[in-house]
């Protein structure tokens, strides 16, 4: 099954909001921020600009009706800052045009003074100076402090991973349209509508209820568009609500990549113990996240990464602490992965050093620790339905790993400046926001009487395809053609409280809710059908839409419809799902987090040009748990992306900033995404067989997230084919692996060979 | 998979646009501005240097007035209304806005409108032979080449670019002809297929 929207994108018939044909006399808004990561405003001087050609008013802080609020899980972060700024791109005021270029112009024309203060950039240097979000979170299981004697070996480190700017090609974007009685209709790409919604109430101080949100589809999200789309939608109807008039505010690229936060860049520290076997017999981590200068959606990341801090091994002591670190750059905020690649990365690392110290390949040491059915997590859940070995087996022998690793070794001797790497990645993800609270979604369903239906739910389409796999949901429990369901905007109206489509979950969640408006109406419709026929309910069957009583077709869909309506039954239900079985205890860190994981097993191969740095991913072949894709087409493509995505965040994107806290990547000619030559040449993923979830919707898994994480495998093949050329090689866990920093190692290394 | 009939290289190039060629759009230009009348306007006009413009779209030949410092990209989105094509980045990195100028795929957010002065300009809604996709468009639906689809009409105008220039691309020239177009969902193993499709259909 392909994307619902497919023909019309292809088309360019498909509306995001920049291509919505907004009421005549629609403003245009542009926002002034910060050019400082830190210090007191001391003056603003607004008169040229508000001189300028065009311009209809400017907007400040004092000018919000309700609360200068648009903080989600912590109340910290204002939507205009007041006195004191806090990172460079931080808005401050909003200009409003009748033309976009006129608001743009008068942007230049706004004075500020600041009295500077000094920046906090880095974590660490947060920590030291108590600057955090919350107070450090610990995960532990078993009692680390007493078998760090039993170990037969003690490794230490450090490791770093970057940020990445999630480069949605659809920039945040908002349109406000005023409504009678102090109504307010918001079109957003957001993926949070409810979200949103209650944001854009608190600003204007109106309730709920006086807000529509309502989102058509995205332009891509991948968690940037999860809190950080809210802001703006509110600086919209800000705007709109004062001046009576629809306003659009749509961020071109280099201010959507200085105001947003990113990934969460991490700096961590491990101490890991083993036995001479390679038995990883206790773990310690303390992960330093970068969280920018608000909460936003911080602490929730951090507490993914210490889910998945042992990734799909089991550990049997524990412990992991997490701090959130409240710094000068944007506020950091979701991503695809959520904290847990950051996570990963830390303990494929520390499996790096354990190889290195006991001298063998280190996939031996991962395979030597992989979660088995019923081992602990540290969180207290029990792997059930436990993929890790099988999905692993099947990688290695499906793609012929040894034989791999013996012409890659032969290769490596026949080649000088050319050097092959490959390493196994295999992956462990939890499904289920882990607040459990969020787990929750409803579905409205309407037949209509000429028997076309009609679906809204809390689910928003960004590319994942979930409108499609919700069509597919009520078209197989209907027994209908797919072509006469249509799903319908994602809108605050129809669906209320809503969670955001995030945590791979939007399919889960929305369809089972679909799923049981679905069989509520069918329920109903068997029942009108017995009546109709007068037949027994065990004779009557509704398939490809027709009606049969004992295999004898006696109506069509449209008649049943039709007749039904007749009778006064009704046709539209609302149902609503929440996760059954998990729970999380906050104050112990123990629970059920997770309704299941999702498993799988990449193997990927570099080679590099030692020379000049560079590298080519000339494979990535993984063996992936699905669970019973009902939708392979879709589910495939997002495997595909979610890892050329994880490749790009270890290997070439890369977010720098000056020594004052200026992003300097702030263009897409300074930030580099994988373009299609960076697609591996041999690129594979299988569906691993018998993986039945009897979680998902028809036995399936979430999709979005997991396989981001086989991207880690990039750096460590990457990794190995550096060792190739220098088996001694003295290096930093440091992501992301750009040519640059591959270049810099080599020849850190050459350096001291010749001094010696 | 595709029941689609094949279509000559001939039909390819000539079938753009061609339901409406002949037809003639004169679009009133500042059309959404409150003017009070025309001689303000055109006083206004005059002061900013506005320009006559006269090009191809798709097929239609259009005569307007433009700023001199007026996008192409602009234009066609804001006052032609075809809002298929993108802006992603506005720097030329991306390919977003990439459309068809005299048999070339360029970036429209990197050209002035009024140097298509004179050219033929086609963009994503040209390319459907009257009611029926392009076998280009066909093929990125058979072989589901996009996620989110924001990047797909650059994709497909890059693709057609690609094959006007080589029919029957190498793998090579297929990876060099759409490096300029970024797609953030990465669907990039789709749209190599979706091209090879394109092309051998075409062929
Ligand atoms: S928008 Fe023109 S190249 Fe990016
Ligand atoms: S399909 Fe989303 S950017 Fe290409």
């Amino acid at each position: 099954m392909k994307n619902y929207d497919i023909h019309q994108h292809v088309q360019g018939k498909s509306i995001f909001i920049d291509d919505m044909r907004l009421p005549a006399g629609t403003l245009h808004a542009e926002i002034f921020t910060s050019n400082i990561a830190h210090g007191i405003i001391t003056s603003i001087d607004t008169s040229a600009a508000l001189a300028s050609k065009g311009v209809v008013d400017i907007f400040s802080a004092s000018d919000i009706p309700g609360e200068n609020q648009v903080g989600g899980m912590i109340k910290d972060e204002s939507l205009f800052a007041e006195s004191e700024v806090h990172y460079v791109g931080q808005p401050i005021l909003l200009v409003v045009a009748e033309s976009k270029l006129e608001a743009r112009k008068a942007l230049s024309k706004i004075k500020i003074e600041y009295d500077k203060l000094k920046p906090i950039l880095n974590p660490r240097e947060a920590f030291i100076k108590g600057s955090l979000i919350a107070p450090p979170v610990t995960f532990e299981l078993g009692n680390i402090s007493a078998v760090w004697d039993e170990c037969d070996f003690i490794e230490e480190g450090t490791v770093e991973s970057g940020g990445q700017e999630h480069l949605y090609l659809e920039t945040q974007a908002a349109a406000a349209i005023p409504h009678e009685g102090e109504k307010i209709k918001v079109y957003s790409s957001t993926q949070a509508p409810t979200a949103t919604q209650r944001v854009v109430a608190g600003i204007l101080g109106i309730p709920m209820n006086k807000v529509e949100v309502d989102v058509l589809r995205l332009g891509g999200g991948f968690g940037g568009k999860e809190d950080q789309a809210s802001p703006f939608a509110a600086m919209a109807a800000l705007a709109a609500n004062k001046l009576n008039k629809p306003v659009k505010l749509v961020l071109n690229r280099q201010d959507d990549i200085r105001i947003t936060g990113k990934r969460h860049p991490y700096s961590s520290d491990f101490k890991i113990g083993f036995s001479h076997e390679g038995k990883i017999l206790a773990y310690e981590v303390k992960f330093f996240q970068n969280a920018g200068a608000a909460a936003d959606l911080s602490m929730a990341v951090l507490e993914r990464t210490l889910f998945h801090c042992t990734n799909s091994y089991f550990i049997p002591n524990v412990k992991a602490t997490g701090i959130s670190c409240k710094t000068n750059v944007p506020p950091n905020t979701a991503f695809r992965g959520f904290g847990g690649p950051q996570a990963m990365f830390v303990i494929e690392s520390a499996i790096k050093k354990i190889s290195e110290k006991l001298d063998v390949p280190a996939y031996m040491i991962q395979q030597k620790n992989l979660l088995r059915e019923g081992d602990e997590f540290p969180y207290g859940q029990r792997a059930e339905n436990c993929n890790a070995k099988k999905s692993w087996n099947e990688a290695l022998s499906k793609f012929k790993y040894e034989e791999r690793l013996q012409s890659i070794n032969q290769f490596n001797l026949e080649n000088k400046f050319l050097k092959k790497g490959i390493a196994v990645m295999p992956i462990c993800f939890g499904i289920s926001f882990t607040s459990t609270f969020m787990n929750q979604a409803s579905a409205l369903v309407h037949i209509y009487t000429d028997g076309s239906i009609g679906i809204s739910t809390a689910a928003v389409e960004m590319g994942q395809g979930v409108n499609t796999k919700i069509r597919q949901i009520a078209a197989k429990i209907f027994s209908v053609d797919i072509s006469i369901v249509k799903i319908e905007s994602t809108n605050t109206t129809r669906n209320a409280n809503s969670s955001p489509t995030a945590a791979s979950s939007g399919a889960d969640l929305n369809g089972k809710a679909t799923e049981l408006a679905c069989l509520n109406i069918k329920e109903r419709l068997l029942n009108s059908a017995k009546e109709i026929l007068n037949a027994d309910l065990s004779e009557i069957k509704i398939e490809n839409g027709s009606i049969f009583v004992n295999e004898e077709k006696k109506l069509d869909w449209e008649e049943l419809i039709s007749k039904s309506f007749l009778k006064r039954v009704n046709l539209s239900s609302h149902a609503y799902y929440a996760t059954p079985k998990i729970y999380f205890d906050k104050s112990k860190s123990k629970g059920n987090a997770f309704a299941y994981h999702v498993y799988g097993t990449a193997v990927v191969e570099t080679t590099l040009d030692c020379l000049r740095g560079t590298y080519k991913i000339n494979s990535v072949k993984a063996v992936h748990d699905f669970g019973e894709s009902f939708s392979k087409t879709i589910d495939l493509g997002q495997a595909e992306g979610a890892i050329i995505q994880g490749i790009g965040w270890m290997t070439m994107e890369e977010i720098c900033h000056d020594l004052n806290g200026r992003l300097l990547s702030n263009a897409l000619s300074t930030y580099k995404i994988p373009d299609i030559h960076f697609t591996p040449d041999e690129f594979e993923v299988h569906f691993l067989e018998g993986a039945k979830n009897p979680m998902g919707i028809f036995n399936s898994k979430a999709i979005g997230e997991p396989p981001f994480m086989y991207g880690i495998g990039a750096y460590f093949a990457i990794l190995d084919s550096m060792k190739a050329h220098n088996k001694n090689l003295d290096y930093d866990f440091k992501a992301p692996m750009t040519p640059e920093r591959v270049l810099l190692t080599l020849s850190k290394n050459i350096k001291t060979k010749i001094h010696k | 998979m595709s029941k689609k009939k094949g279509i000559s290289r001939r039909n390819f190039i000539k079938g753009v646009g061609t339901g409406v060629v002949g037809s003639y759009v004169v679009v009133p230009a500042l059309n959404n501005k409150a003017a009070k009348n025309l001689s303000d306007n055109e006083e206004l006009q005059l002061k900013e240097g506005w320009q006559v413009l006269s090009l191809k779209v798709n097929g239609k030949k259009i005569i307007t007035k433009v700023k001199p410092n007026t996008l192409l990209v602009d234009l066609l989105r804001n006052e032609l209304q075809l809002t298929g094509t993108k802006v992603v980045c506005n720097q030329g990195e991306c390919g977003g806005c990439t459309i068809i100028l005299d048999g070339k795929p360029v970036y429209s957010c990197q050209m002035l409108a009024l140097d298509a002065n004179g050219k033929e300009v086609t963009t994503i809604e040209g390319l459907l032979l009257g009611e029926e996709l392009h076998p280009l468009q066909q093929a990125f639906v058979d072989e589901d080449g996009l996620q989110c689809g924001f990047c797909t009409p650059g994709q497909i105008m890059a693709a057609y670019g690609l094959l006007l220039k080589y029919p029957d691309p190498t793998d090579e020239q297929i990876l060099n002809g759409m490096s300029g177009n970024l797609c953030r969902c990465a669907a990039y193993p789709k749209i190599i297929k979706s091209v090879k499709a394109a092309a051998s259909r075409i062929k």
